[in-house]
């Protein structure tokens, strides 16, 4: 099984931002994300999906052999979350991806990835 | 709001520009060294095509009402740093239930050859 904590910061979802661009306000901007709702910045889900691919391509070999990653975007994560991601093995070629954050929440749903061997 | 399924949008061409990938890898926590991340496809797949259904006037999108509720991405192969590659955007399905609207998104990506590289399916969701 591979896995990985990371903790979210600010800095981490504007470099996301910036290298993605995707500059939704949402992201960057707390009193902007206040304005529609939100608790302040979040980060992106893509972003997410983005490091559980990292977790996946470990367990899958590298990269390279990754061939589909499908994920439900369940949860917000917002800077100071710690979401632990694994990928374990789930039959042949196949692997299940969890993302859970520091309460026990999963931020992440429905996540699998397939892999050539 | 007319519902838009069926609906394509013309190519859009995107260059693979190495230092944006490397920015990319170090953002998400991936190696630089590895290659091209596959889910830099939100990139020259998703983010290259998405913009053109949100500027779409009969698809009416509300941009500030939409979520993001599920992503898959599948690769034939993954691109290089440098490779210019090409993807076509496709309303797959729009539905109203409940209040919401539901808008699922698909985008091709093709290589220089017109080989195939990935395809993109995202789920947005629209609150009313």
């Amino acid at each position: 099984m591979s896995r990985r904590a990371v903790t979210f910061t600010r800095d981490q979802i504007a470099a996301y931002a910036e290298a993605s661009g995707d500059r939704n306000p949402i992201h960057l901007d707390d009193d902007f994300a206040r304005s529609v709702g939100l608790p302040g910045v979040i980060a992106h889900g893509m972003l997410q999906m983005g490091i559980a691919a990292t977790v996946a391509a470990e367990a899958a070999g590298g990269p390279d052999r990754l061939r589909r990653l499908s994920v439900r975007f369940a949860g917000m994560v917002l800077p100071g979350d710690v979401v632990t991601f694994t990928a374990e093995p789930a039959g042949e070629g196949k692997l299940e991806i969890k993302a859970i954050n520091q309460r026990g929440e999963a931020v992440l749903t429905r996540a699998s990835a397939e892999y050539a061997r | 709001m007319v519902a838009v399924a069926g609906r394509t949008y013309p190519a859009v061409q995107f260059e693979i520009d190495p230092d944006r990938v490397t920015d990319f890898a170090r953002a998400i926590g991936a190696d630089p060294a590895e290659g091209v991340p596959p889910t830099f496809a939100a990139v020259y797949s998703l983010y290259a095509t998405a913009p053109q259904l949100f500027a779409d006037e009969d698809a009416a999108v509300d941009f500030g009402r939409l979520l993001h509720a599920e992503q898959e991405f599948e690769w034939s192969r993954h691109p290089r740093a440098g490779e210019t590659v090409t993807s076509k955007g496709r309303v797959a399905s729009d539905a109203s239930r409940r209040g919401m609207r539901f808008v699922s998104f698909e985008t091709e990506t093709t290589d220089a050859d017109g080989l195939p590289l990935c395809t993109s399916r995202a789920l947005f969701v629209i609150r009313s």
